[in-house]
């Protein structure tokens, strides 16, 4: 749990005037960080917040919370939708890694604003909200990222790291070695360009009724390709139902495309999309192996992650229809 | 009348679970929702058998007793690409016989059968 006080500290430190911490609440954990709705007040308004800290002792590759923070204040500077960066902890604070930024008003549950009556004003914008916030951030220059301790590679190392993955959990599933071996004949062996956003999807955004509001969880950005934050976007498993609209549920490609070549994003090759479609497939796939693996091992047992081993048929097949159909 | 078969079992316990499910909040009631949908997955797997189907397709592409091991032995090797006359067809086979079991409802599932031979 959050200590409030420690909390209240840093807060005033930074604002140079007290500021008080009434209630600290756990939103959601997940296996590296944790999130707090935090209910701060300040000259006698209410300054609500969030508070985003690390679960658990970080993992090689993997962003601190203080990285996070500096991108998202990046990215804000570029004109993305972030929440903004309030406060990052430092080591003597007692809240371990972790950040306070604003909290933006809005729906984070897809499936409320992917369905919701109240939203269709917005989901008819989310198209081109995206694909502008995608192309503002591939466009920043590398150069701004160049003291951040970010992961890198060409797309057919990172898709050789994620073979690897898939081989470590001793499994066979033969649609996932049929797509690793036609993805990886496809990638490209060229540096990255710009910083994929990496989880950029329907999940991930807060919604309110004009569209997109903020982008979220950058823990897993990283130096790349863009296309691969395009595909990403496109999987079926963040469509939640919609699946007919194959841009998060929301939206269709060509708009996607044509949006973000005209916000400044380079044009998009309709192959190469494709292909960073199975790919963002196969990562899915990894996400429900790692999930269900923590049952298996017992790190963390629970019927929702054993539940979570059957949802890999979903994959294999969207892998498979991808194979033969080309899109899904 | 005849004494309980797993099946029924297993369709009695989904039951009560969705009676309680109604009494718990939070977490345990996700968690509840989430059991009765994986006691809904055995009581399929019990009644449809995948495995007999995925067998049926590996032994078509490789010979009688090829398994899911023996297939992606071959694809990782290369002896198996996409291009493997009944390759796809019979992966097709195994994955929707097991998609029906694991999640009849799931669009992909309907796709395939309207679009597959």
């Amino acid at each position: 749990m959050i200590d409030t006080a420690a909390l209240a500290a840093l807060l005033s430190r930074t604002r140079g005037e007290p500021v008080a911490v009434d209630s600290v609440t756990a939103l959601s954990g997940g296996a590296s960080s944790a999130t707090y709705a935090v209910a701060a007040r300040v000259g006698g308004s209410d300054w609500p917040l969030i508070f985003q800290g690390a679960a658990a002792a970080l993992e090689p590759g993997q962003l601190s919370k203080a990285t996070q923070a500096e991108l998202q204040r990046i990215a804000a500077r570029h004109g993305l939708p972030v929440a903004a960066v309030v406060a990052v902890t430092a080591p003597g604070d007692g809240l371990g890694d972790g950040f306070v930024m604003a909290r933006i008003a809005g729906e984070a549950l897809a499936p409320r604003w992917l369905k919701g009556a109240a939203f269709a004003g917005a989901r008819a914008a989310l198209t081109t909200h995206c694909a502008t916030a995608l192309a503002r951030l591939h466009a920043v220059p590398l150069g701004e990222f160049a003291r951040l301790p970010l992961a890198g590679g060409t797309p057919r190392e990172q898709c050789a790291r994620l073979n690897a993955a898939y081989r470590s959990y001793c499994v066979d599933l033969p649609a996932f070695d049929l797509a690793f071996g036609w993805v990886a004949e496809r990638l490209g062996d060229h540096a990255p360009t710009a910083l994929v956003h990496g989880d950029f999807r329907s999940g991930n955004l807060i919604i309110d009724e004009h569209g997109l509001a903020a982008v979220l969880d950058w823990e897993l950005a990283h130096l790349g390709d863009p296309a691969e934050d395009l595909g990403w976007l496109c999987v079926n498993a963040w469509r939640f139902g919609q699946w007919q609209l194959p841009v998060g549920g929301f939206g269709e490609r060509d708009a996607l495309y044509d949006a973000y070549a005209a916000a400044g994003g380079a044009p998009v090759d309709r192959g190469m999309a494709q292909v960073w479609e199975v790919y963002g497939t196969l990562r899915w796939g990894m996400a429900c192996l790692q999930l269900v693996h923590d049952h298996l091992s017992g790190r963390v047992r629970s019927v929702e992650r054993a539940a979570i081993g059957r949802r890999i048929t979903e994959v294999e097949a969207d892998l498979l229809y991808l194979l033969t159909h080309g899109s899904i | 009348m005849a004494v309980p078969s797993a099946s029924v079992l297993i369709e009695a316990v989904a039951a009560f679970l969705s009676e309680i499910e109604t009494e718990l909040t939070g977490r345990a009631a996700f968690h509840a929702k989430v059991a009765g949908n994986v006691l809904a997955v055995v009581v399929r797997e019990l009644d449809q058998q995948p495995e007999r189907a995925e067998a049926a397709a590996f032994a078509r592409l490789l010979g009688p007793g090829a398994t899911a091991a023996d297939v992606c032995e071959r694809l990782r090797d290369g002896r198996l690409t996409v291009a493997t006359p009944g390759l796809l067809d019979a992966l097709l086979a195994a994955t929707t016989a097991r998609l029906a079991v694991d999640n009849p409802r799931y669009s992909t599932l309907r796709r395939l059968r309207d679009t597959t031979p």
